[in-house]
């Protein structure tokens, strides 16, 4: 087949361009996962003491990854589009870490002395991280499943942005069970959790995003 | 970390981008003549962008404007109005270059930056290359009811209507087989080569 006949067979009667939308895709992919985590997780390690969500650190933990799963969600979202730059959605990332790095360090310099190694190590520091990555597991097959609906070009990056968004909805489901209180240990361990789901995202990216 | 697909001015202004945009529009909003003339425009462009980047491959050329053509028209639903079409165009245009060198095994060429303008006084004639790929070979072994609407709508030109009289299916159902075929057609392309 020549191209001029291709480029007959794909315009003839082509009708408007399909929409396409992310989001109709990722939401059900992160309420369904998310489900599936925070079933595990109370299934498991069931639900935190009522009282504890008079405290500020669940709040905290929902607060931090809500807000980190829906600047993933944008960054997924524009490294499916080719040909846009997901600069703007990969500085929301950062900013957002940022913000909790910096309230877990100020937490930590008002915390005394004596109790500053329990804020930064908590009881689970070896539970947490890994808690958190076995979580997104569930979330990161239905963000992949969104993201082989779009056109992403970096296939790294972009198993990378399914994997915060993974792992950010893992942390959220696991906030249910933690009951690490102080701030400190919640910019550290849940992080680095979040971060080690995003490093499987890029090293997955190239492996099932190809099209 | 440095994030990639940004696009650079002289891809904003050039010609390319003067004359394939509003063609385009017009395209993905259901004019199908307009689609075409885009098209062409785009194969057009590509046919230079890859004979550029594959001179020791010069056999590749065609079959990999066919390869991305498919592949544009079956995601120009990620085409966000309100980004240049050619960068659009060129990121998905790379990506198919990147995959066509990771299957071949040529990992040294993956940084291949030339200009684009260069591109433009480069001595190529754009007229067709033989391509080494019969796409309509591929359309055979795709399944019964697949084939068939793309072979009524698309190549023999009946409008959704006639095709839907012709074949008994509905316009609805035929659409979704067009569809589905022109991926299957894609998924084949890929595994061919």
């Amino acid at each position: 087949m020549k191209t001029v006949e291709l480029i007959e067979l794909l315009s003839n009667e082509a009708g408007p361009a399909p929409k396409v939308s992310m989001a109709r895709r990722l939401l059900p992919a992160g309420l369904f996962g998310g489900l599936i985590a925070a079933t595990l997780v109370l299934a498991v390690l069931g639900l935190i003491p009522q009282t504890m969500f008079a405290e500020p650190g669940p709040w905290i933990k929902i607060a931090y990854a809500s807000a980190l799963a829906f600047a993933a969600a944008w960054l997924v979202a524009s490294l499916g589009k080719p040909g846009a730059s997901g600069r703007k959605a990969f500085l929301a990332v950062q900013g957002v870490v940022g913000v909790m790095a910096l309230a877990g360090f100020i937490s930590y310099l008002g915390t005394p002395e004596p109790e500053r190694v329990t804020a930064l190590m908590g009881h689970s520091w070896l539970v947490c991280p890994w808690a958190i990555l076995s979580l997104s597991l569930p979330v990161m097959a239905g963000a992949f499943w969104a993201m082989r609906g779009l056109a992403p070009t970096n296939l790294v990056l972009a198993g990378a942005a399914c994997g915060v968004f993974a792992g950010a909805v893992a942390a959220l489901a696991y906030a249910l069970a933690c009951t690490e209180p102080a701030a400190p240990f919640i910019a550290i361990w849940y992080t680095l959790g979040i971060a080690l789901s995003g490093a499987l995202g890029a090293f997955l990216g190239p492996k099932f995003l190809q099209w | 970390m440095t994030l990639p697909n940004e696009f650079t001015p002289t891809t904003l202004h050039d010609d390319f981008e003067l004359t394939l945009r509003p063609l385009w529009i017009r395209g993905q909003h259901g004019d199908a003549k307009a689609y075409r003339d885009a098209l062409a425009t785009i194969a057009q462009r590509l046919r230079r962008f890859y004979a550029r980047r594959l001179q020791a491959l010069p056999d590749e050329v065609e079959d990999l404007v066919q390869e991305t053509l498919l592949a544009l028209h079956l995601q120009r639903g990620t085409y966000d109005e309100t980004l240049p079409v050619s960068s659009w165009v060129f990121a998905i245009a790379r990506h198919k270059l990147v995959d066509l060198w990771r299957r071949r095994g040529r990992r040294d060429n993956l940084n291949d930056s030339l200009d684009e303008l260069t591109e433009d006084q480069h001595p190529f004639a754009p007229e067709e290359l033989p391509s080494k790929r019969d796409l309509s070979v591929l359309l055979e072994q795709l399944p019964e009811a697949q084939k068939q609407a793309i072979l009524l709508t698309r190549i023999e030109g009946l409008s959704m209507m006639e095709a839907s009289d012709r074949s008994g299916v509905s316009v609805a159902a035929l659409k979704v087989q067009v569809h589905r075929g022109l991926k299957q057609l894609a998924a084949l392309v890929r595994e061919e080569s």
